[in-house]
């Protein structure tokens, strides 16, 4: 099965086993923005923990109510995460993002993303 | 050449003197581009964020000896956005003489995505005779940072028959003189507390106290257990768990377990279709009348009302 849903902030790729979140080129992320981000995920879960691809390379801003909502009600149903960036910026983004939220979800960042999702365990190539 | 690199490490290291001087309320304005220059921007201003955070909620732990004082925005203007008066303190936050502000569109002084807030929302409420609106705007200093804030705005008739006029109002934190040995101290505490229990933490006590705060929220469905044990476990004892807790939270641990299950208990309501009595299970409440009663009192509303 696969879905697909857009908002303003970011656009969702669903397969059976992951979620891959495709943030857009947005001015900034603010809390109401993480609200619906995180809205919209848990609507296509329907309950199920799942691995999220989350790529951020476009992100540029987000400030520290967004950043504190992801971190715990946005983890919610998110079984392992993986951050896709693009030095130096989204790498310092996600940085701090984990050295100063605890991880209830195993989180690490990759610049590829073959190797991303061979961390959640998806080794499919060449799929979006 | 604002582009250049000169200019952009130019106003990194103003900022860096701003927040030298105890000013974390100034941020600056990030740029699409993905270099090291952009990296050091986009850390700085998250630096500044998480002191500015830790600065007030200081505050709510310790009210009595952290220095403090507001800086307020203010700004009086007529209902075309023209600016009439400003406070003094106002032209500090923005490094302008108040010469220069007044006759000033407001607009000008802000970035282009708040000026098209501005307009957008402006043009609905200026309709009324009255209103209010709180709005998040970006305004860019003389010395080119961004204040960025949410701003109570209230459109109202002056008496003078003069028509209609716009009052903007935002507060900051500072770093400033403490308060007044007069000011009733007792009142400015958020939480009770009858005796002071002063405890003297360490760095370690501090790591201690921090993973505790991490376990709560990785398993607010597990019940707590109980405060010497886990102070054992911990690897510390039980009075500085409790009070070193309340010192570094402003909150009790169980208060502050009740608040976070709340809190994921209203997440999952809001975007589930899981059954309040499945919610209730997941979030460790015991009773669904307790789990009710609490959810009232911090929300104001019955959990069954957030569902649509």
């Amino acid at each position: 099965m696969k879905r697909t849903h857009e908002n303003n902030y970011a656009i969702y790729l669903m397969a059976d086993d992951l979620i891959h979140i495709i943030y857009k080129k947005v001015p900034y992320i603010d809390l109401k923005a993480a609200q619906v981000i995180v809205k919209d995920r848990m609507q296509l879960q329907e309950g199920r923990e799942m691995p999220v691809l989350c790529d951020i390379r476009e992100v540029r801003n987000i400030n520290k109510a967004a950043r504190d909502y992801f971190a715990l009600e946005g983890s919610l149903w998110v079984q392992k995460l993986a951050f896709l960036i693009d030095p130096p910026v989204t790498d310092m983004i996600s940085s701090i993002y984990l050295d100063t939220h605890a991880q209830k979800v195993p989180t690490r960042s990759f610049t590829k993303k073959k190797e991303a999702l061979a961390y959640l365990g998806i080794d499919e190539t060449g799929d979006d | 050449m604002p582009n250049s690199d000169d200019f952009r490490v130019g106003r990194i290291q103003k900022m860096l003197l701003e927040m030298a001087k105890g000013n974390f309320f100034y941020s600056l304005e990030p740029s699409d581009k993905n270099d090291n220059i952009a990296s050091l921007v986009v850390l700085l201003n998250m630096v500044s964020e998480e002191i500015r955070a830790a600065f007030i909620h200081q505050g709510f732990t310790n009210a009595h000896n952290t220095p403090q004082c507001i800086i307020q925005l203010s700004l009086l203007m007529d209902s075309k956005g023209i600016i009439e008066m400003v406070t003094s303190g106002s032209c500090s936050l923005l490094s302008i003489l108040p010469k220069e502000i007044i006759g000033k569109n407001i607009t000008d002084l802000m970035t282009k995505a708040s000026q098209e807030v501005w307009s957008k929302k402006m043009v609905k409420h200026l309709k009324k005779d009255r209103s209010e609106l709180v709005l998040f705007l970006e305004f860019i200093t003389n010395d080119g940072f961004l204040l960025a804030k949410d701003c109570q705005i209230s459109v109202y008739q002056a008496l003078d028959g003069s028509g209609q006029k716009i009052l903007l109002n935002s507060v900051f934190f500072s770093k400033g003189e403490p308060f007044e040995t007069g000011l009733p101290k007792k009142k400015l505490k958020v939480t009770k507390g009858i005796k002071e229990h002063k405890v003297t933490l360490t760095p370690e006590d501090i790591q201690i106290i921090r993973d505790v705060h991490d376990m709560i929220i990785n398993n607010l469905e597990r019940d707590l257990p109980k405060l010497n044990d886990l102070a054992r476990q911990m690897g510390t004892n039980e009075y500085k768990l409790k009070y070193g807790f309340k010192q570094l939270y402003g909150t009790t641990i169980f208060r502050f377990l009740i608040k976070e299950r709340l809190r994921k208990a209203r997440t999952l309501i809001q975007h589930s279709t899981l059954t309040i009595k499945q919610v209730i299970q997941m979030t460790g409440f015991k009773s669904k009348t307790h789990f009710s009663r609490a959810f009232k009192d911090k929300y104001g509303m019955p959990p069954t009302d957030l569902r649509p």
